[in-house]
């Protein structure tokens, strides 16, 4: 059984006219890394929301069609049911804070302490979270006094501490600079090795390109592709819905009515496919 | 709805993160009045903003709290005053709930209604435990009422409900054009706003 | 500027290591006391000294007058003013200033009122110095209140600063695009709006998300709670508890009811 299964899900904010997701349909198998694409408005957001169960319950609405994450139907189980193991990180870093905890390591208790967690456990499991993002010197900083980027590795933690198998991201570069966003993707690369499944909702195309197994990419609430990084994203139809091509691929197109592109080559999505096709001429 | 259901409704997480950050804004937008050098105080209209969008019950706890929290980080002070807090988030709740919050005029008129409740509160605990006193240029005024003849407690009436009919209605105003100004996404989330936005 | 501590002041006093609850019952008995307990001047005086003799003993008493006065010498000097001279009640006459009768008995109804509120202000210090507001929450969650109510008490104390920081940069964003905060009263009332307005909405629209990670963190989960670290109690802080409630009590009883 998949992971996760989205059956003809469709879904409209209460006092909204329009469906902010119609008709959205597919799988994603445990261990993989899927990323949805789309430009600002499309759904990704709301997708993401539904897949943590926070849709329908917290933004009630209406809502078609069955979103289920490990066996779980988010029709019946809410956050509180899938706490342990979706995790859901966003866009903005200082918002994901609890702001009831003056030190990082108790922001990280934070989340294994409204579980039950026996204390005793509590100590080995914060600085697990805590190695894996790279924040085990900063434990008894102020949260407030951390970097965007260290914010965002803190909030991965806090939700990494629950252990989740399925780990799901909104944009989580969105407010990062480069180095903060290299940061955070270098973590999530460890968790798929790790074994865990990660959903991520991304504009920086470049790294999904080369990491995601599958992906999405919606127009307007709609799942117009689905797919391979390879097949996705060299279609014409990436460019019309606004999120475009990488400038491999571009190259790689121009480059072929110029002869520097083999014909039968597939256009290249990452920088090392783009290397081997363009030494090959 | 049954109490408890309607409770449960009113402090959903999403209610409950809105009064966090209401307390807040109570307690820090008193910088930029300072900044304007405006007679007002500004400290009660995140208390009226969850009064309108949550309901009485909200708002009287963000007032609560806000005193409550002040007294614990500042000046013990304005905990003696919580419960005038509570009847601003409560009073403006009820308002809003009596349909008087939907045009400016009639945020103008809750600012006043606001101002008469808050003072039934106000006053003794100004009298009997402050012996009528604020420590700041508004004493002047319960000094010359004293001169004229009047009472302790008729000079200290008069006193707070001047103090506080402008910045009152002035927080109501600028909570109302506020709840007006929110994305009606936002508002669609709570329950009680469409009492003002109709 | 307020930091996220407030006024409280690591130390390692017995006081500090006392249960919160332990403390804040003090404050609420001695406070009951101060003005609702018998005979007013003893009343304000006894727990009050019992207070500044507690902060001594951790090592507060100096900072907790400098705070005291800090709040208290305004008002005492208001309420000298007020009443020293306008006092209805005044009737004998201590001294004569310019054309001003400074009389006795408001002299001493304001004397009265500076020690309660000087009284009050040492045992609510007791309080607040000695005690980290994270613990003083976390003391209420384990006595019953519900952790979505302690999450209220807790949380803003850390956002504070954060929303601090955000009006600065709205102002200067305003001026830069020709808002005037000085000049005429309409200037400035016309300029309230444009301040307040940004900061309201985007705090407002934070909310959403802050709720969402809440919940996603097990904020609303049934289970119960369990904490990193234990607080300290004793039985006998649960007797002295007891027994502060108690004579608050009867001493409000002692005045009110067998008068």
């Amino acid at each position: 059984m998949a992971a996760i299964e989205v059956q003809n899900f469709s879904y409209i904010y209460p006092g909204e006219s329009e469906a902010a997701l119609r008709n959205i349909h597919f799988e994603v198998e445990a261990g993989q890394l899927f990323a949805i694409l789309g430009a600002n408005g499309a759904g990704k957001s709301t997708l993401c929301l539904a897949l943590a169960g926070l849709i329908p319950h917290l933004f009630h609405g209406e809502m078609n069609g069955n979103v289920t994450v490990l066996g779980m139907n988010t029709l019946k189980y809410g956050p509180s049911e899938l706490a342990g193991k979706v995790g859901l990180v966003l866009q903005n870093p200082a918002n994901q804070l609890s702001g009831m905890r003056y030190t990082v390591y108790e922001e990280v208790a934070f989340g294994l302490e409204n579980l039950g967690v026996p204390s005793i456990q509590m100590p080995e499991r914060i600085k697990k979270a805590l190695s894996w993002v790279g924040l085990s010197e900063l434990g008894d900083r102020s949260p407030y006094a951390l970097s965007g980027g260290q914010q965002q590795r803190l909030a991965l933690a806090s939700v990494l501490a629950l252990e989740p198998q399925v780990l799901i991201l909104d944009e989580p570069t969105a407010m990062l600079d480069p180095k903060g966003s290299q940061e955070i993707f270098e973590i999530i690369h460890k968790l798929t090795q790790m074994g865990k499944t990660v959903i991520i909702a991304e504009h920086r195309l470049e790294w999904v390109a080369c990491h995601a197994d599958r992906m999405l990419v919606l127009k307007e609430g709609e799942a117009i592709l689905q797919g391979k990084p390879a097949q996705v994203m060299t279609l014409p139809l990436l460019k019309e819905i606004g999120i475009g091509w990488l400038r491999y691929t571009e190259a790689a197109y121009l480059g072929k009515k110029r002869n520097l592109w083999l014909e039968d080559m597939p256009l290249p999505v990452t920088l090392e496919q783009a290397v081997v096709g363009f030494l090959r001429v | 709805m049954s109490l408890k259901a309607q409770l449960k409704k009113d402090f959903s997480t999403l209610t409950l993160a809105l009064m966090a950050v209401a307390i807040v804004l109570n307690i820090v937008l008193g910088q930029v009045v300072s900044l304007l050098k405006l007679p007002i105080f500004l400290d009660s209209i995140g208390t009226v903003l969850v009064a309108l969008l949550a309901g009485p019950w909200a708002g009287a706890l963000t007032g609560l709290l806000t005193n409550l929290i002040w007294g614990l980080i500042s000046d013990p002070v304005a905990a003696a005053f919580a419960p005038v807090a509570l009847v601003i988030g409560l009073v403006a709740g009820l308002c809003a709930k009596a349909r008087l919050f939907r045009q400016w005029w009639q945020a103008i008129i809750s600012g006043a209604i606001i101002t008469v409740a808050l003072s039934i509160i106000a006053i003794p605990v100004r009298v009997y435990m402050f012996g009528g006193v604020t420590g700041s240029g508004a004493d002047f005024l319960v000094a010359y009422l004293l001169a004229t003849g009047r009472d302790l407690f008729s000079a200290v009436l008069i006193t707070v409900i001047t103090n506080n009919l402008i910045d009152k209605v002035a927080t109501a105003l600028l909570a109302w054009a506020i709840v007006k100004g929110l994305p009606k996404r936002f508002t669609a989330r709570f329950s009680r706003a469409s009492a003002v936005t109709g | 500027m307020v930091s996220h501590f407030g006024i409280f002041l690591p130390g390692c006093s017995r006081l500090h290591r006392l249960h919160p609850l332990t403390k804040l019952t003090f404050t609420l008995a001695a406070v009951i006391i101060v003005f609702g307990g018998p005979g007013k001047w003893f009343s304000a005086l006894v727990p009050g000294l019992i207070a500044l003799a507690i902060l001594a003993s951790a090592g507060l008493a100096r900072i907790g007058l400098r705070i005291t006065l800090r709040i208290l010498v305004p008002l005492a000097l208001m309420l000298l003013f007020v009443h020293g001279l306008f006092s209805p009640v005044n009737q004998n006459f201590i001294l004569q200033l310019a054309i001003f009768k400074v009389g006795r008995e408001g002299v001493l109804y304001a004397v009265l009122v500076i020690l309660r509120l000087t009284a009050a202000l040492f045992s609510s210090l007791v309080l607040v110095l000695s005690t980290h507001p994270a613990h003083l929450v976390q003391a209420l969650e384990e006595a019953g209140l519900s952790p979505r109510f302690a999450y209220l008490f807790g949380s803003p104390l850390l956002l504070i600063p954060q929303l601090s920081g955000r009006i600065q940069s709205i102002r200067a964003a305003q001026q830069a695009r020709g808002l005037e905060i000085q000049g005429n009263l309409l200037r400035r009332v016309k300029a309230l709006f444009p301040l307040v307005a940004p900061l309201a909405f985007s705090a407002l629209v934070d909310v959403e998300e802050r709720a969402l990670a809440l919940e996603v963190r097990g904020f609303s989960a049934p289970h119960t709670k369990t904490y990193l670290n234990a607080l300290q109690d004793s039985s006998w802080q649960r007797l002295l508890r007891w027994g502060m409630l108690a004579l608050a009590v009867g001493l409000l009883a002692k005045r009110f009811v067998w008068a």
